[in-house]
């Protein structure tokens, strides 16, 4: 980091006089290094457009990315190795990390010239590389029945459509949870909170929590997007409305005076625990790190969240009515457009969403198996406890989903950052919540203009 | 760059001589020792054009483009200065992050310099163990930029940390620091500032190198510490501290790992750790704004090329170099 220069160094080499004629050199190796470098990139790019229809024993090896944990790393190299043992000439580089980075990483591979052939996405970044085209439009193998989404729900393979292209294939389903610690309520002789509860209620509720507890009842969730959305949905509002916000200043206003007015009735933790609550890393989350009763997470996080508490957990609908939740494809497996081995991966995404031995071995990780058939499977077999409270749960709101939103526009990552910013500015209290929204706003749709 | 006219008491010495010697010798060599010289640099010749100069130039040309990161090379989209247009005038985080840039450096970069030179005037004593002091001093630079070490600040100044701990043996209530929009920033100084191993060891050599005869003279005409300090130390110290100011503003300002690391790379809470290169970090990876990031960078270098030249340019008013040329 230092450059420290060693004491002996020679101090006479910008003196010099003597390099005319080396330079004179260099300099034109420079210019032909300049002109080379294009030419090399150029050439790199046009060695990316050949199909894949050739022998289909060729031996092919196929680069896999994903995030997530140790657990979701295990089921799935295990689920690939069975493809591998179908199909001996398949084999796969497999590179997975955390959430966190997972994109910055996956955008460098891309700018590289070097992106994995099959990658992991979700829905706040499915549109920004569809838009780029950087997906492979999975229409045609739809069609042609080599992707066979006959078993999955409509609105979930839908909510892989970006600008009338298939940019995804959904990797399971889940919604929103709102996951309590049971044994601490339990202890202290409080109720459960129940699905159907209204956004009063559950403030109320947490009051209470808080009060008996000492531990704050809820996170305040105000700047989880997630959050935000089914709310908007109950105000017959949206996230998105085509390529405009759907919501108003107004709109955002109230929802940062509703959860001012529970942080000053004590419900929520302080500002700076909220905070640490605004990671998305699921070990950071209040209701296993126990500095909050509740977190607003999503449904499929439940055995992972279980692994980090030794409490009983619950989980439960956002307030409000729950038809404002949605069957969200948790995350997708999107093909790179220049990938070599379009058939092979697009072969893989088949097999890791409609084999029942595949799929078994995934259980809930990715979220619900997206193959209706294979869910039942799944649901009847599963012991791990914690899935099976996320199934019961996905299960009977199933019954009272609504509609699914458009999927997320581009420039999304950077509303939902903007968001985190304006509610933690209303909830350190540097602003009014009407002043934190007029700022969301306007950060808003400089974002996604 | 500029650095390499840095005027670096630390590089004088018998080597030098010797190669003005040489460099005198016979003309006939010139030529093919010039190409072995060559040859011997390319391994650095070659990192530099592939590593920092080719990226460095494309950057240039795609500050004045669209480019996204997903977007091939070849669909890119000219748009001339309207990044730059953008940053001036239509983006308040940007000059937010400036802000948060400049009060990092304005205030970290003197006290890092002012530890560095007092442990090191501690550390210039011959005394018992001193040795084991500046290895001690020195340790926490060679952690650097860690993420490690920035992990370990994260968990020492939170609201339950070790710092916390330590106030309440005193009855004093802490704060959540780092989560705490307030002091986040502080906390960021207060590691930079602790890691000043570096230009200590700098000082201490430049400290060598002071005459003890000037401070025999100095004792004799009735100079107490304090003014032999002032009108012999500091003026005689005066390169050694210019080097070490232009350098470890130039790393102020740099400031990156840390922030990162204690915002989860959002630059939060509420944008208090927002430095400018964690800025331009999200801008052009999370946002996927490379073009723009690109057109930060550029500002950025260029920046940091005035405020180095301002110190060159003052330079002359305080930098004594009087003792360079009698030995």
């Amino acid at each position: 980091m230092h450059p420290a220069t060693p004491p002996t160094t020679d101090a006479s080499v910008g003196r010099s006089h003597r390099t005319s004629l080396p330079r004179r050199r260099l300099l034109r190796g420079l210019l032909a290094a300049t002109v080379a470098a294009p030419l090399m990139f150029g050439a790199a790019a046009c060695g990316d457009d050949d199909g894949g229809a050739a022998d289909p024993n060729a031996p092919v090896k196929l680069s896999i990315f994903w995030w997530g944990g140790d657990a979701r790393a295990k089921l799935t190299e295990d689920a690939l190795a069975l493809y591998t043992k179908k199909h001996p000439n398949v084999t796969f580089e497999k590179t997975w990390q955390a959430n966190q980075g997972y994109f910055d990483k996956l955008a460098t591979l891309t700018a590289g010239g070097n992106p994995p052939d099959l990658f992991q996405i979700d829905d706040n970044y499915l549109a920004e590389y569809a838009a780029r085209n950087t997906t492979l439009d999975l229409t045609s193998y739809q069609k042609s029945g080599k992707l066979d989404t006959s078993k999955f729900p409509e609105s979930l393979w839908q909510y892989g459509v970006v600008d009338g292209k298939l940019a995804g294939l959904a990797a399971g389903e889940n919604t929103q949870g709102l996951v309590y610690n049971k044994t601490l309520l339990t202890k202290n002789g409080l109720p459960e909170p129940t699905t159907g509860m209204s956004w009063e209620q559950h403030i109320a509720w947490a009051e209470q929590v808080s009060k008996k507890t000492g531990v704050p009842g809820t996170q305040d969730p105000s700047a989880d997007y997630k959050a935000l959305w089914v709310w908007l949905r109950q105000q017959g509002k949206d996230l998105y409305k085509g390529s405009e916000l759907g919501f108003t200043a107004e709109d955002v206003t109230r929802w940062f005076d509703l959860w001012k007015g529970a942080r000053d009735r004590k419900a929520t933790p302080t500002a700076d625990v909220i905070h640490e609550g605004n990671s998305s890393d699921v070990t950071k989350q209040l209701v296993v790190t126990g500095k909050s009763a509740t977190s607003w997470v999503w449904a499929n996080q439940m055995p992972d969240l279980k692994k980090n508490t030794k409490d009983e957990l619950g989980v439960i609908a956002y307030p409000g009515d729950p038809s404002a939740q949605w069957a969200r494809a948790s995350m997708y497996w999107s093909v790179f457009k220049g990938s070599k081995n379009k058939d092979v991966a697009v072969d893989v995404i088949n097999f890791l969403n409609n084999d029942q031995e595949a799929v078994k071995l995934l259980g809930t990780d990715r979220g619900l198996p997206s193959n209706l058939d294979l869910r039942r499977v799944v649901s009847d077999d599963t012991t791990d406890p914690a899935m099976k409270q996320s199934i019961a749960v996905e299960a009977e709101l199933t019954q009272k989903f609504g509609k699914s939103p458009q999927v997320p526009i581009k420039g999304h990552s950077k509303v939902k950052s903007e968001l985190i910013k304006a509610a933690e500015n209303a909830q350190y209290a540097r602003a009014t919540p009407a002043e934190a929204a007029t700022q969301f706003i306007e950060a808003c749709k400089a974002a996604i203009a | 760059m500029a650095l390499t006219t840095a005027p670096d008491p630390t590089r004088r010495g018998p080597g030098t001589d010797r190669a003005h010697a040489e460099r005198r010798g016979p003309g006939r060599l010139r030529h093919s020792e010039g190409l072995a010289g060559y040859v011997f640099l390319s391994p650095w010749l070659i990192g530099l054009m592939g590593v920092t100069a080719i990226p460095m130039l494309l950057s240039l040309y795609l500050s004045f483009t669209n480019y996204d990161i997903l977007t091939p090379f070849s669909e890119v989209e000219w748009v001339g200065l309207a990044n730059y247009e953008r940053m001036f005038t239509a983006d308040p985080s940007y000059w937010h992050a400036v802000r948060v840039t400049l009060t990092f450096a304005l205030i970290a970069v003197p006290l890092k310099l002012a530890a560095a030179l007092g442990v090191a005037l501690l550390l210039n004593r011959a005394w018992r163990g001193v040795g084991l002091f500046r290895g001690l001093f020195y340790l926490p630079s060679l952690l650097g930029g860690s993420v490690a070490l920035a992990i370990v600040w994260v968990n020492m100044f939170n609201r339950d940390g070790a710092f916390n701990s330590l106030l309440s043996l005193f009855g004093i209530q802490g704060k959540p620091w780092v989560n705490d929009p307030d002091w986040a920033l502080e906390t960021l100084m207060v590691l930079a500032i602790w890691q000043f191993g570096a230009p200590m060891v700098i000082f201490l050599a430049g400290l060598k190198q002071v005459p003890t005869e000037l401070y025999e003279a100095a004792s004799v005409d009735g100079a107490g510490r304090f003014r032999q300090f002032r009108n012999v130390t500091l003026p005689m110290l005066s390169p050694v501290i210019f080097f070490n100011l232009v350098l470890e503003t130039i790393n102020g300002f740099q400031g990156f790992t840390a922030a990162f690391v204690l915002s989860n790379g959002t630059g939060g809470p509420v944008d208090s750790t927002l430095m400018y290169t964690l800025n331009l970090y999200i801008t052009g990876f999370t946002d996927l704004e490379m073009g723009y990031a690109s057109a930060m960078a550029w500002v950025f270098l260029l920046a940091i090329a005035v405020i180095t030249a301002i110190f060159f340019s003052t330079g002359r008013f305080w930098v004594h170099y009087s003792d360079g040329e009698d030995r």
